[in-house]
């Protein structure tokens, strides 16, 4: 694809932890140390141009990853560099600089609009913050933006209550890219459409990137749209990164007990493939991050779990290069190619 | 509430005539009259089911398929809903015909419904057991012990760990893969004869999914149960369904057995569907082919053929004139003009069949327990 990476990359995240205090309100005990631990010590990069796809259960904090990023939270631990630069170390100046080269795109067509803007002053809210251009200039490029993703021009002054949840999510992608943001954060942006819809989407997205080369943080649960439209993908499980390799490598050759199990419950629409498949099911809940299990986070869980792994946590390792995963004993699964259909 | 409804028979127990089926829906046409129009919402629905079997219902949202479940069970408000046409045949006997207090205990008894949403149908006031409960209290007479010991071991049967404590908790203490459980348990407590699952697996991630499934197709294989998967992933059809219907604006476009519509598809529709999944192929991203524009209206339906402002294929014809069930020899019908042509099915989607990849292998299921590790 368009990505690049051999140079320097574009987001560095250098062991990010994210904790939250575990009681809320009035009951939080200034003492009380328990802690929701929803992300820990996570570390990748991002390279200009790139889809970087994040992937995981419910809760396992990919939604907290890119938040933190985005400095829409403050990190616990850990650091994050854009374009070689520190962003804890950056001044108000270099910050606004940041909010333009990044943007979200939200899950939720419905709640991430303000009902009661106009598309136009949606989509322009971003150049207004940013004192770029004049209204005239603006409302110009709405236009295009508009036409770019598919939407009627004429709609500018129109609620975002008039379009489908399609059509809502195109107005919050030609929000995303009013500035031309080197990258874009994605967090879910085609959970709560139809297939059918949610392919306009997906295309829309890729051309898109093309278009601008844009980078991509793609957060998704569904495992299908995040191979379609990945360079690289990431698992994560309960706030810990467990793998990560090329789409390719992740899809065919997974290593990790649990990316191996993801993949093996993922439905396939196609009967002759479904029953010819070996699947892992796994037992039970993931555990609460309140009190996450010692050693292996998944050892709970995990099909092959040995002694150590209760005790010793896994150091997320490059297995080959490119290839990292957090495994005492990772090693590629015979669920490999049933699955796929070759 | 009136007295006990222990005398009746139950429908179940009764021998399914000579030639027909366990479930027979025929033409089956509900609106609802609202202030804004006639909502089409359950437009000429046909299908049968019989014992054992999995029928698999598909589309997008707002298509009808959890109406059509509810006109089925008797659940839609009339008015604003009102029955048009059409015959619902269990074992035989017409649904539509049968009184309130008839299709109480039918409800429940001999066809169990798991709705869309469990927080909706799970009380949050009352704890799970006496939830779990309740129908055999209602429909067999248990008492309130009974009702309790026999939910306990349902919970256990559905995978609850420590079920004697879990009975006695309360909805919002369970997880969401825990409260779909338990709603499994509740709709089988009185062994029914169909079992209708509205999107039981939506809201859950993908390793709780597929122990949802997995699940259900156990207890069908013990009891011999009917199920109806209603739900919008094709990927949990092609892995449950005998049958599939497909839905589209209130209407069912095409029917037939699971590898008919995955193999041998007739209608535009379901290509589209088909073609709108990210593909599994390793060797190649190609731009996934949407359906372009959105569902209409079923206030509003367009003249003709419902898909064919968005169909790639439309022609003068499908803007004038409805199309009708084309059926095969084997059942397998489509709502589409062409159906019937073999140069037009030559536009239909290539598929691992089509394409001679048949995926062969003897599969391998590991079940993982839940304590692994600590061993
Ligand atoms: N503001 C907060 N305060 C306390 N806990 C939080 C907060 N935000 C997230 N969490 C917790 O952190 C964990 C990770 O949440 P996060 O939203 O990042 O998960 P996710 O992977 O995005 O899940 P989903 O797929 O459901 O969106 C969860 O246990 C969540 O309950
Ligand atoms: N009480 C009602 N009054 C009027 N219209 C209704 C009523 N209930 C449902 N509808 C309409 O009937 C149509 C079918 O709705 P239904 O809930 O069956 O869709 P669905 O296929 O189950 O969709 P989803 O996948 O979103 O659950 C929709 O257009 C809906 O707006
Ligand atoms: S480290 Fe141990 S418990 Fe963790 S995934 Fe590997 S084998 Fe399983
Ligand atoms: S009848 Fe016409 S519009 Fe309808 S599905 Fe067939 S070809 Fe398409
Ligand atoms: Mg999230
Ligand atoms: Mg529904």
């Amino acid at each position: 694809m368009a990505s690049n990476t051999t140079g320097a990359p574009l987001l560095k995240v250098e062991h990010l932890t994210k904790e939250f205090p575990a009681e809320a309100g009035m009951l939080a005990g200034r003492f009380s140390k328990r802690v929701v631990s929803a992300v820990n010590d996570v570390s990748f990069e991002i390279h200009a141009g790139e889809t970087f796809g994040l992937v995981g259960e419910s809760g396992c904090g990919k939604s907290t990853t890119g938040r933190t990023i985005m400095r829409l939270t403050n990190p616990t631990a850990g650091k994050v560099f854009f374009e070689g630069k520190d962003v804890a170390q950056m001044n108000k100046h270099e910050l606004k600089d940041l909010r333009r080269e990044m943007q979200f795109i939200f899950q939720d067509p419905y709640a991430s609009l303000n009902p009661r803007m106009t598309i136009g002053e949606i989509i322009s809210e971003p150049m207004t913050i940013h004192g770029v251009g004049t209204k005239e200039e603006r409302m110009k490029t709405v236009r295009e933006l508009l036409d770019v993703v598919g939407l009627n021009p004429e709609h500018i002054n129109r609620y975002p209550h008039e379009f489908s949840g399609g059509q809502r999510q195109r107005i919050g992608i030609a929000r995303a890219f009013a500035l031309h943001p080197k990258l874009i954060i994605c967090d879910e942006p085609v959970s709560a459409l139809d297939v059918s819809i949610q392919a306009q989407v997906l295309n829309l997205l890729k051309d898109l990137q093309k278009q601008f080369g844009t980078a991509y943080l793609f957060i998704a649960h569904d495992l299908s749209v995040v191979q379609h439209i990945s360079d690289r993908v990431a698992v994560m499980y309960l706030g810990k990164m467990v793998e990560l390799s090329d789409w390719k490598t992740l899809y065919t050759e997974p290593h990790h007990p649990y990316t191996q199990s993801l993949l093996s419950a993922v439905p396939v629409p196609d009967p002759d493939v479904q029953k010819s498949r070996n699947r892992i099911i796994l037992a039970g809940d993931p555990p609460s991050p309140l009190d996450p299990p010692s050693g292996c986070r998944f050892h709970t869980r995990c099909p092959i779990a040995q002694a150590r792994c209760s005790q010793e946590q896994p150091e997320f390792r490059e297995i080959k290069p490119g290839h990292f995963c957090a495994c005492h004993c990772a090693a590629p699964f015979p669920i490999k190619e049933s699955h796929i259909d070759l | 509430m009136a007295k006990k409804h222990t005398n009746h028979t139950d429908l179940k127990e009764k021998p399914i005539p000579e030639g027909r089926h366990l479930l027979e829906v025929d033409n089956l046409k509900m609106f609802f009259h609202t202030e804004d129009g006639i909502v089409h919402a359950v437009n000429g629905v046909s299908y049968t089911l019989d014992r054992g079997e999995t029928l698999g219902v598909v589309g997008e949202s707002g298509s009808g398929k959890s109406v059509t479940a509810m006109t089925i069970m008797g659940l839609i408000d009339m008015p604003p809903g009102k029955i048009e046409g059409g015959h619902v045949y269990y074992r035989g006997e017409s649904l539509l015909d049968m009184t309130e207090e008839q299709m109480q205990h039918i409800r429940g008894n001999d066809i169990a419904m798991i709705f869309q949403d469990p927080m909706t149908s799970l009380n949050p006031v009352y704890k799970i057991g006496h939830q779990v409960g309740e129908g055999l209290r209602l429909h067999r007479g248990y008492s309130k012990k009974e009702a309790l010991q026999r939910a306990t071991e349902l919970l256990d049967l559905v995978g609850i760990p420590e079920p004697e404590k879990r009975v006695n908790e309360y909805p919002h203490q369970f997880s969401g893969g825990m409260r779909q459980r338990a709603m499994i348990a509740m709709a089988l407590s009185c062994d029914p004869d169909i079992l209708i699952a509205d999107e039981p697996t939506t809201a859950l991630d993908v390793t709780i999914q597929a122990q949802i499934i997995e699940l259900m197709q156990e207890m069908q294989e013990k009891n011999g149960n009917a199920i109806i998967m209603i739900t919008h992933d094709l990927g949990v059809v092609a892995d449950m369904a005998d049958k599939i219907m497909v839905m589209y604006a209130g209407r069912p476009v095409e029917f037939g057995t699971a590898d008919e519509i995955f193999y041998e598809s007739r209608h535009p529709y379901t290509w589209g569907l088909i073609r709108s999944i990210p593909e599994q192929a390793i060797d190649e991203k190609k731009p996934l082919t949407p359906i372009h524009g959105n569902p209409p209206s079923l206030v509003n339906l367009p003249k003709g053929c419902p898909f064919a402002p968005r169909c790639p294929y439309a022609v003068d014809i499908c803007h004038e004139q409805e199309p009708v069930h084309i059926t095969t020899e084997t059942g397998h019908y489509s709502a589409c003009h062409f159906a019937d042509d073999p140069e037009f099915l030559k536009f239909a989607p290539d598929t691992s069949r089509s394409r001679g990849k048949i995926a062969t292998g003897t599969p391998e299921t590991i079940q993982t327990k839940p304590t692994g590790g600590e061993a």
